[in-house]
């Protein structure tokens, strides 16, 4: 017995180390620590029924829009859009996932180390040849990319399926949108003016009021900011949680792009950010073990045991990552309120883009229509899940409405606020290397800001990893 | 008729067997030309090409010579390190420091457990206990591991519980590769101690006994009976170990998210090359990166073939009997 033992351990030993040999999975990749970890690269292939021999179908002509699809693909990094869509999209039968009748196939890969837009271009590079249920209909992009993919021909113009009236639509959301000879080739659903969201309670203590104006006048420039930061801190308090929460206020004002020329050109204010987040971390102004952004250490802070002030964020990051505030026994529900903070920016956003090569055009038009003119849908998702909509009408609607109010921010007409941001979004810097840009810096300076490397040093680990991702881009 | 005319020339000339061998090695030839060396070559001639995407365009493929190789071999502008050497270098630091316990630490319990005087009862039980972390995917460990360790983790609850400061065990480069190396420990001692307790019971069981008689204590039989007569297999795990060190992947790309942190020390050769393979699609670089480890891999275990090879007059001994 024991014998039998040891010989299925070495037969299976060895046929492991045979198949370990050149199985190494191309791209395992875990979203480590984001909230987003637990629906690792998960394909939602609902039915294998439908996969029907329909490998033959006819290639899709040219002008007209193709909806011959029995599956309607989407891709995505995480399970937000898909949340909406769910619940909120005209025509979806939930218990069926079809729309229209079409299959609904959710594609989620986590953007964590480029791993969805690397997974999204091989699936557009070969939308041309896949077969019908393959085929890659409609996919979200961010803000950091999205260029990537509207100056390419991956990308249909949306005027071809239909979607045209792009007018109550926030400017900058459609210019990100758009190619360079100004074809619109997508929609956002949401708008992304950032705020500064900050612990009513905190704030009390560290400026003797709680009030949105007051708040507002006493951090409306980084001089204040600065300075309350020393006040939170003799008080007892963060003024931040991670080194790099004010990395989107600082790198969104940037007056240059990354990339100019196929050089890459360090924008000002991204070293503006690094000494501020060094002196905050030497300081002791923020949590010096709190590693990022999407770190649990940081949602801890939410919770009523937390000793922080301020956090960042649009509309989605009450629902998407405030969870811990939202808990019913530790949380901190209502003790929160919103001000634009010492500079506007934005953050993220989730646009919608029409594949090439769609086979469910009209769905597609259907969804883009649904999530921007549709009124009773964007006021769901002001009302139901405190977005701030792509949708103007809508949004002002709710922002001159006196009886409007966001109980998680103490009654507080969020949307007001956002759109009193609206116009301070900057959009003329992207450029297709954004992602691993700002990902990138963050993630290797952090040895500066900690102290265990020089400030060269850390450079240049930023530089390998831009020449690693992009080898058209020359580095110092 | 033909066959009776080859029965009559068999009858004249002995049976030659010669041709079989190469009947039976074939299927091994024609697996190792089509799946080994044809795309080693391949892996070279891709080298030679400057082929990548820049967002989603397709650059090249142009003919570059061995300009990836020097771009490979040129010190970094920033500050002039040598970024091949450095992941080199990180990898068998990591390798090393998970290598060797797990070989001493296997060579033990192999001992243990062939032990005639011990007769360890349960030995099955343990034997699949130990074996066990190797049937789970080095991801699901690193996952593990990432939480375990994680700021917020258990091991600094109990910590801070205890009054202490939380530790980022990913920002500090001893701690970070530490984790890597003992997962790698964890996950291979029981292949390895398999490997050496089928060695050790090859050993003819008599001189265990003739050593006892002469009054040889254990020390003295270990040393100068099972280590000698082992080396072989000890050779082979160290080959097949320094190999799969060399190809070092899963657990520091999931545990650092593909970044080597911190300060890419924790990046290691195949790390690098699949930065190269992925959004970029750099099929040239990473055909060079490639090619590099090919070399690497070939020269150390030559070394580690030749420093452990027994001298000439004594090969008989330590082969099989």
């Amino acid at each position: 017995m024991k014998k039998r033992i040891a010989s299925a351990l070495l037969a299976s030993a060895v046929i492991l180390s045979v198949a370990g040999c050149g199985n190494q999975p191309a791209t395992t990749t875990a979203a480590a620590g984001t909230t987003a970890a637990a629906n690792n690269a998960e394909t939602t292939t609902a039915a294998a029924d439908t996969q029907a021999a329909d490998t033959t179908a006819a290639p899709a002509p040219a002008s007209d829009v193709d909806n011959s699809g029995t599956t309607f693909n989407i891709r995505a990094w995480n399970e937000e859009f898909k949340g909406f869509f769910e619940k909120y999209m005209p025509g979806y039968d939930a218990a069926a996932q079809t729309l229209d009748g079409v299959k609904v196939v959710w594609t989620i890969v986590p953007s964590d180390d480029l791993a969805y837009q690397n997974a999204l271009d091989e699936a557009l590079q070969k939308n041309a040849t896949a077969s019908a249920d393959d085929k890659v209909d409609m996919f979200l992009a961010e803000a950091d990319y999205i260029l990537k993919y509207t100056d390419s021909d991956y990308t249909m113009d949306i005027s071809q399926i239909g979607v045209s009236q792009v007018d109550t639509e926030y400017q900058y959301t459609v210019s990100a949108a758009s190619d360079a000879n100004g074809k619109i080739k997508g929609v956002s659903f949401q708008c992304c003016p950032s705020a500064l969201i900050y612990r009513r309670s905190i704030a009390k203590d560290v400026l003797g009021t709680d009030d949105p104006d007051q708040v507002q006048a006493a951090l409306d420039s980084w001089d204040k900011y600065d300075a309350v930061a020393k006040t939170a801190k003799d008080k007892g308090y963060y003024m931040h949680a991670s080194f790099a929460e004010t990395y989107r206020v600082f790198s969104n004002n940037a007056d240059g792009a990354w990339v100019t020329g196929g050089q890459l050109t360090m924008p000002a204010v991204i070293d503006q950010w690094t000494e501020q987040a060094k002196s905050y971390y030497d300081n002791g102004y923020i949590i010096d073990t709190c590693p990022g952004i999407w770190d649990e250490a940081k949602n801890n802070e939410m919770f009523a045991t937390g000793k922080t002030m301020c956090f960042f964020g649009p509309a989605w990051y009450f629902n998407f990552c405030m969870g811990n505030a939202q808990d019913p026994d530790n949380g901190t529900f209502g003790d929160w309120a919103i001000c634009k903070g010492p500079q506007g920016h934005f953050w993220g956003g989730t646009w919608i883009l029409a594949a090439t090569g769609t086979d469910n055009g009209d769905l597609v038009a259907k969804v883009m229509k649904a999530f921007t003119e549709d009124e009773s849908v964007c006021e769901n998702l002001i009302v139901n899940e405190g977005q701030f909509t792509n949708n103007k009408k809508v949004n002002e609607k709710f922002a001159t409405d006196p009886s409007f109010g966001v109980d998680f921010l103490g009654g507080q007409n969020a949307t007001a606020v956002f759109c009193g941001m609206t116009d301070s979004i900057k959009w003329e810097n992207a450029t297709i290397y954004d992602q691993a840009c700002n990902e990138g810096y963050q993630n290797y300076i952090k040895t500066y800001i900690n102290g265990t490397t020089t400030k060269e040093a850390s450079l240049a680990d930023f530089y390998s990893y831009i020449n690693e991702k992009y080898p058209a881009v020359q580095t110092p | 008729m033909s066959s009776t005319t080859q029965a009559a020339s068999v009858k004249h000339k002995s049976i030659s067997y010669a041709g079989w061998g190469y009947f039976f090695i074939a299927p091994f030839i024609l697996v190792y030309l089509t799946c080994s060396l044809l795309p080693l070559l391949s892996t070279f001639y891709n080298a030679l090409f400057e082929n990548y995407m820049d967002g989603l365009k397709q650059i090249g493929p142009n003919f570059v010579g061995l300009d990836n190789f020097v771009t490979l071999f040129t010190p970094r502008s920033s500050d002039g390190k040598m970024e091949i050497f450095s992941y080199t270098g990180n990898t068998m630091i990591m390798w090393v420091m998970g290598a060797v316990p797990q070989i001493v630490f296997a060579l033990l319990l192999a001992v243990i457990f062939t032990s005639e005087r011990m007769k360890i009862k349960g030995q099955g039980f343990f034997k699949t206990v130990i074996y066990m972390p190797n049937l789970i995917m080095a991801s699901a460990f690193a996952m593990l591991f990432f939480q375990i360790f994680s700021a917020v983790g258990p091991i600094n609850q109990i910590i801070t519980a205890n009054g202490g400061q939380a530790f980022l065990f990913f920002d500090q480069t001893w701690s970070a590769r530490s984790i890597v190396a003992f997962i790698n420990f964890l996950m291979w001692f029981g292949n390895t101690t398999i490997l050496l307790m089928a060695g050790i019971m090859g050993i003819d069981q008599s001189l265990f006994e003739a050593a006892a008689i002469d009054g040889a204590n254990s020390s003295q039989v270990f040393f100068k009976i099972t280590i000698p007569l082992l080396m072989p297999i000890i050779i082979y795990v160290v080959i097949t170990a320094l190999i799969g060190g060399l190809q070092m992947f899963d657990v520091p790309q999931i545990i650092t998210s593909g970044k080597g942190n911190p300060s890419n020390t924790t990046k290691t050769l195949v790390m690098a090359l699949n930065g190269y393979i992925g959004l970029s699609k750099n099929y040239g670089m990473a055909g060079a990166y490639s090619f590099f480890l090919f070399v690497v891999t070939g020269a150390l275990s030559f070394a580690v073939f030749r420093s452990t090879e027994p001298k000439k007059d004594k090969k008989k001994k330590g082969g099989k009997k």
